[in-house]
């Protein structure tokens, strides 16, 4: 199992803050994630920033990135500030 | 000339003269405007070697061309002067509604010169200018400062740039508040201010900006408002979460720096994100002047009521640099720091600096007798000691001067997380090394704005860069993104629009603003001299290259302890040199003569 740490205005579409999948990459986690909750689909198209253990999936294998058990994924939608 | 007012006003508070000047258009061509113009004129007007304090520094509000316009977020301006904490040029930017209200009056610049005998506030009213007795306000804070001049100027339409008590005492950090909840926050612009006895400027205005093709213009303009209304960032992260949305995902990425850049990764920093913030005391959200984008944070809380922010800077810097968790706490903090006139970074990296002295036994709680102690996470210093710095009192006087004289003091440089001694913000730089290029060369000072490397490094825009990367590659992004920065700054518009936008957009309104049809390379090349300018005014000023492009040696000795960074220091003797040759610098970090002809600027150095 990976937990799922969901931010901003994710949090609104999965419920809560935090979930806990079964998945062996990060696509196949994503697929999950949008199986169960089909809005997340939308707001991920529009860019999101995915780290495993905080480290960003662009500089791993992105989509192929290999997750094991109690790894961390944190998704975040396109933010920005100053 | 269009865009521009034409015109600049000089107010002496020495002789009380009050004059306006033409502004000339070939220096608008060359400079913008802005952060750029205000910079020419204070590096040709005053000695770079004066004292900050002294009358001869000038102090000089900045509007930009599109300011006061329809373009999107065209509210913003600079204040420019010879900063009292760095020793080195400072330009203050602020949004609100300041800045239109000086164009709509009839002025791109007004520039303080000299010295009141004794406290008084410039009012402007279109052509009709007075330097007014402020005595009376001498000593109030920002809020009841703006109310009262408000009333006795009889226009509520009228918009007011102040001081609180903290500029009035020469804090090194003291802002210029406008609109009560808006700072012109680093490098102590307000110290220089409350240095004139100058208390306030009032503006109301009642003309129009003149556009050199309006129908252009406003198609352009609304091309722009849908690009940045579209873009996921602008248009939903940032007016839904604020400037605060950053913290959970800084914290995550493993750079959000606690314990005085100890570490880059707090336990609570959830309590004090921007999540959090929605959820426990926001009331809405609030735009400024022509803004499409709205991340301004109305809050509330009872003991206070209501406030403006606090911002993600704002919430790191007495929040997590400081150790502390409460949310509630850094609000009611912010809001002080607000209402006397504080820059937020400035104030939570100096007591971050002390807290660390006090924990390693370098400060004695003999010192501070039954003051609170500095220890990491005592929400009570904040309350405590904010209040003893803008009065100067007690440990309060030693606070004043900024971390890095307050380390110096003890003998203890090294605990100063700062840069050319301005506090740095809050992204620890051995997570995004192209960010720390950025706070080591940056002409303020340590300033994470002037060249955001977080947004390719970490969010991932435009693109995804590796933080640790230190190839040419990333020296070329960082200047590219310090000389776009430089002709926003120079424009008038804020720089959040960069989200959205490219620096073909800002061409574009600008050349329908103004009429100049440059090439989107011309008006980089112009944030380039400004960018230049700014660096021959430091090096007049004092600036050595080897001592003062630099960080803190924490950053380049000691490994991150945890998180996704852990292990890594910021490799700037390697990324420095690519930097300085891109830039045209010879490899000591002076601009060379070639360099200094092609911008034409060889005549300043």
């Amino acid at each position: 199992m990976v937990r799922v740490r969901v931010f901003a205005t994710l949090r609104s579409i999965i419920g809560k803050n935090e979930v806990e999948l079964q998945a062996s990459t990060v696509g196949e986690l994503l697929e999950r994630i949008y199986g169960k909750y089909p809005k997340m689909k939308k707001e991920l198209e529009k860019g999101a920033v995915i780290l495993v253990n905080g480290k960003n999936i662009e500089h791993l294998e992105k989509l192929n990135t290999k997750l094991k058990h109690e790894d961390v994924v944190s998704i975040f939608p396109p933010v920005g500030g100053g | 000339m269009f865009g521009y007012m034409g015109k600049i006003l000089r107010v002496n508070l020495t002789s009380g003269e009050i004059k306006v000047e033409e502004l000339k258009e070939e220096d608008a061509k060359e400079f913008i405007g802005g952060r750029g113009l205000a910079s020419k004129f204070l590096l040709e007007e005053i000695d770079p070697k004066v004292d900050p304090f002294s009358p001869e520094n000038k102090l000089i509000f900045a509007t930009g061309p599109l300011t006061g316009t329809a373009a999107p977020t065209g509210g913003r301006y600079m204040v420019v002067t010879k900063s009292p904490l760095t020793g080195f040029i400072a330009s203050s930017n602020s949004g609100g509604f300041f800045g239109p209200e000086l164009k709509f009056a009839g002025y791109d610049f007004l520039i303080v010169e000299g010295k009141a005998e004794h406290p008084v506030y410039i009012s402007i009213k279109d052509e009709d200018v007075e330097i007014k007795d402020a005595s009376h306000l001498w000593g109030k804070r920002v809020g009841e400062t703006t109310d009262k001049l408000l009333e006795e100027f009889g226009d509520k339409k009228a918009r007011v740039a102040c001081i609180g008590p903290a500029g009035e005492n020469l804090v090194r950090f003291a802002s210029i508040m406008n609109d009560k909840h808006r700072a012109a926050g680093r490098s102590g612009v307000g110290a220089v201010m409350g240095s004139k006895n100058l208390k306030a400027v009032v503006v109301r205005g009642t003309k129009q900006v003149e556009l050199a093709d309006k129908e252009k213009f406003m198609s352009v303009v609304k091309e722009k408002i849908k690009k940045i209304k579209e873009n996921p960032i602008t248009g939903g992260g940032l007016p839904n979460y604020g400037t605060a949305v950053l913290v959970n995902i800084i914290n995550e990425n493993g750079l959000y720096p606690t314990y005085n850049f100890q570490t880059g990764v707090f336990k609570y920093a959830y309590e004090q994100s921007g999540e959090a913030l929605v959820a426990k005391y926001l009331v809405r959200n609030h735009p400024c002047f022509a803004c499409p984008i709205g991340c301004g944070r109305v809050s509330y809380h009872p003991a206070i009521g209501i406030t403006e922010g606090p911002e993600y800077e704002s919430i790191w810097a007495l929040g997590a640099s400081c150790g502390i968790n409460d949310l509630a706490s850094i609000v009611i903090a912010n809001h002080l720091c607000d209402e006397f006139g504080l820059d937020t970074i400035s104030t939570g990296g100096t007591l971050a600096a002390a807290m660390e002295l006090y924990e390693k036994g370098i400060i004695k709680q003999e010192e501070l007798g039954d003051a609170p102690p500095l220890r990491f996470g005592n929400s009570e210093v904040l309350h405590y000691y904010i209040e003893k710095i803008v009065k100067r009192e007690g440990f309060g006087d030693k606070l004043a001067e900024g971390s890095y004289r307050l380390a110096e003091s003890y003998g203890h440089p090294e605990y100063s997380m700062s840069v050319k001694k301005q506090e740095l913000p809050a992204y620890d730089p051995r997570g995004a090394e192209g960010h720390g290029v950025t706070y080591a060369t940056s002409n303020r000072g340590g300033c994470h704005v002037r060249g955001y490397m977080i947004s390719p490094e970490i969010l991932g825009v435009p693109v995804k860069l590796d933080p640790h990367d230190v190839s040419e590659e990333k020296a070329k992004w960082v200047k590219i993104f310090q000389d776009l920065t430089a002709v926003i700054d120079s424009s008038g518009l804020c720089l959040f629009t960069s989200f959205a936008l490219g620096a073909d957009d800002y061409a574009e309104m600008l050349n329908a603003a103004t009429g100049f049809e440059f090439i989107t390379d011309e008006w980089l090349k112009a944030g380039e001299r400004v960018w230049n300018i700014e660096r021959i005014f430091n090096l007049k000023a004092g600036l050595i290259p080897e001592k003062d492009d630099t960080l803190p040696k924490r950053f380049l000795e000691e490994p991150m302890p945890e998180g996704p960074n852990k292990g890594h220091v910021v490799k700037l003797h390697e990324i420095l040199p690519k930097y300085y040759k891109l830039r045209g610098w010879d490899e000591k970090g002076y601009p060379t003569e070639e360099k200094l002809k092609e911008l034409g600027l060889d005549k300043y150095y």
